[in-house]
């Protein structure tokens, strides 16, 4: 099996355990007590704050194994994962100003959690630039790599940021914390997500890994030499 | 009065299109990133 067939695989599965969730969430589960039907952005809005913060962890470790063990291989994956990891948090982003809006009355509030998101989402978007602005390979993945390592000692503080300091924003949602009646949409949306994130890390980082090798390619002899 | 917010549906609406026309958009980027790179070979 090639590694196509592999992420193409991850890809489908991650589209259809998508799609059944979302059908759940949006027309099978009951409103909520409060929230009234509002609260259903919870089935795709958690799932994408799991997974940005899994793919921020990721980008951390990839960074460190780059700067330990010297392979391309990590620098491919930690820049896909910082990719992928920006998406997702703008996407959380507007997901919670859209959330917010109906049940706090503003799209946006300087909350401890919201502050420390916005603070990571802008670290490792300007931590993006700085790979495209670099074109020297090796300088390219050194800086970004140590300015990762950096950027991540915010992310515990976002995911405990609700819990440490009063927040207008509620506590983590789990299938712990919610009713059992959510749980199934919101386990396959973040199951979905995970499947999809597998295989847009390995395409991402195929595309890094091509884009390097280029970079590094000898030069072509001159014609007639 | 239920205490329960009432309507909302477009914010819901927007959410979930948002979310799904941003991904269809980054898909579609990888897979001209990729298709480049093997026209280019």
């Amino acid at each position: 099996m090639t590694r196509e067939r592999v992420a193409a695989g991850f890809g489908v599965l991650g589209l259809i355990l998508l799609g059944w969730g979302s059908y759940l969430g949006l027309f099978v589960a009951p409103p909520d007590r409060y929230m009234g039907d509002v609260q259903r952005i919870m089935y795709v809005h958690v799932p994408f704050a799991w997974l940005a913060l899994v793919v921020f962890t990721l980008a951390f470790v990839y960074a460190v194994l780059f700067l330990v063990r010297r392979s391309w291989r990590w620098d491919a994956l930690h820049e896909a994962s910082l990719e992928l990891g920006v998406l997702y948090t703008f996407l959380l982003c507007v997901q919670g100003a859209l959330w917010g809006k109906p049940t706090w009355g503003v799209y946006w509030a300087w909350d401890p959690r919201l502050t420390t998101v916005a603070v990571m989402l802008l670290s490792f978007a300007g931590i993006l630039s700085l790979r495209h602005f670099l074109d020297d390979p090796i300088r390219r993945a050194s800086w970004s790599a140590t300015a990762t390592i950096l950027a991540a000692a915010n992310v515990p503080i976002v995911y405990y940021s609700v819990r440490w300091w009063n927040s207008l924003h509620q506590l983590q949602s789990s299938p712990e914390t919610v009713s059992s009646s959510m749980v199934e949409p919101l386990r396959l949306n973040a199951f979905g997500l995970l499947a999809l994130t597998v295989a847009l890390l390995m395409v991402r980082s195929w595309i890094a890994a091509d884009r390097r090798a280029a970079a590094m390619a000898p030069p072509l002899p001159a014609q007639g030499a | 009065m239920s205490g329960m917010i009432q309507g909302g549906w477009e914010f819901v609406w927007a959410s979930y299109g948002i979310t799904g026309a941003v991904m269809l958009i980054y898909m579609a980027s990888l897979w001209v990133r990729r298709s480049d790179k093997d026209s280019s070979e």
